[in-house]
């Protein structure tokens, strides 16, 4: 925590800006003091005079002197943020919520499926599974986007298949000339993957349309609802399960997750919505 | 051309099956090979054969008026696809062109069902994937309306 007060906020400098797509910013921040997070956890992101908004870092958790925070241009305190400029100073407060249980994952197959801006959590995990990765099986990325253009993070899938262990493939829902990869959405890549499933888990982010077919589609291959890890970064607003916002069933999702099993709340009414 | 049992198994559609079920299908079946950009099958199309795509990438849509495809998926080594010329009218639904040098495994569907009626667990089990896979791919097209009606 940045502190002891959840509503300090801590100060943080914007280094860089850099375009990942036509919506989508990632925004390099250097914290005044070192910040540390676990993977999955999430931030309230401060712009003085226009709000507050929770996002989830998609930096590595093993770096503390930067933050990275990828925001897409959705609303009113999101567009502001897209304005900000080198220089110009942000407050962080946090981090909140569960992250992802990484130690779980050792002596598996980690399957990752991953949706537009839901990446963002995810290459923060892909990173803290990296620096882990001698406790792994092996790791598995599947991404979508609506076109080539929507796809972020681009240079990390070059990287990533260097690694041992890892693969990645990508899909678009829109064929554009010049694309030589995948064309349909992204549970058509779980065609391919060919996983141990018994001793496997699945990671799914993304939109709440795409985390639904991708969990429906992970059922069908055999992934029982403890294995299917879902970030459900919704409707979060104060980030300390003081607002209600967020409550999702019996659960704020900004206390009690944004990380949850599929088994934890598979019963929960208008889970997708 | 046909493909041996041993070449069969190694095929992810034919798990599961018989070295017998596998010796039927190596009989009524034969290789085909697509260069690039070749249209393997047209929308509406009467098909004869079951394709299973061996090598290569394939790409699958449907047309529009005025000549235009829309382009909505790929099919990978593995995959089934012409499931239409198992059932009738054996009309396709959708056109399919190669993306890259390509060699598919061509069932001749009429032998198939004739060798179905022999031994109903050999049907099963094929009609069983075959419904998998249009399953899936139904799945993902209501995905695809999914995205485009949230635009």
């Amino acid at each position: 925590m940045a502190s002891d007060n959840i509503y300090k906020v801590l100060k943080a400098t914007v280094e860089e800006v850099i375009d990942e797509s036509p919506l989508i910013k990632t925004f390099v921040l250097t914290p005044e003091s070192p910040f540390k997070f676990s993977t999955g956890e999430f931030i309230e992101l401060t712009l003085n005079g226009f709000g507050e908004a929770p996002f989830t870092p998609s930096s590595s958790p093993l770096i503390s002197d930067k933050l990275e925070i990828t925001i897409m241009k959705t609303g009113y305190v999101t567009e502001k943020f897209h304005m900000l400029k080198p220089g110009e100073v942000l407050g962080i407060r946090g981090p909140f919520g569960r992250g992802y249980p990484v130690e779980k994952f050792y002596g598996k197959e980690v399957l990752i499926l991953g949706g537009g801006c839901g990446l963002a959590p995810i290459r923060s995990l892909l990173y803290a599974l990296e620096a882990v990765r001698d406790n792994l099986k092996r790791v598995v990325l599947c991404y979508g986007s609506k076109s080539p253009a929507d796809c972020i993070y681009k240079p990390l899938f070059n990287r990533l298949n260097k690694i041992e262990k890892f693969e990645t493939y990508r899909t678009v829902d829109k064929y554009e000339p010049g694309w030589d990869e995948s064309v349909g959405v992204v549970t058509t890549l779980l065609d391919r993957v060919n996983m141990d499933i018994e001793n496997s888990v699945a990671i799914v982010c993304g939109p709440p349309i795409m985390m639904k077919f991708g969990t429906i589609r992970l059922l069908e291959m055999g992934y029982k609802d403890a294995q299917i890890y879902l970030s459900m970064e919704k409707n979060m607003s104060c980030g300390a399960g003081k607002c209600g916002h967020c409550m999702m069933g019996e659960f704020f999702v900004c206390k009690d997750g944004p990380v949850f099993t599929y088994e934890e709340v598979k019963h929960t009414p208008d889970l997708w919505k | 051309m046909v493909l041996e049992i041993n070449e069969l198994k190694k095929v992810s559609f034919f798990d599961n099956y018989s070295d017998d079920h596998l010796k039927i299908i190596s009989k009524i079946s034969t290789i085909k090979e697509f260069s690039v950009k070749e249209i393997l099958f047209e929308q509406y199309d009467k098909l004869s054969d079951l394709y299973i795509l061996l090598e290569g990438t394939l790409s699958l849509g449907i047309s529009l008026p005025k000549e235009k495809r829309i382009h909505l998926s790929n099919i990978q080594p593995g995959q089934m696809f012409s499931w239409s010329a198992g059932f009738e009218p054996c009309i396709s639904t959708a056109w399919v062109k190669a993306t890259s040098p390509t060699k598919v495994m061509a069932i001749d569907a009429k032998k198939l069902q004739s060798e179905f009626k022999k031994d109903c667990e050999f049907g099963f089990i094929t009609i069983s994937k075959i419904a998998r896979t249009i399953s899936n791919r139904l799945s993902d097209t209501r995905f695809q309306l999914m995205n485009q009606l949230t635009l």
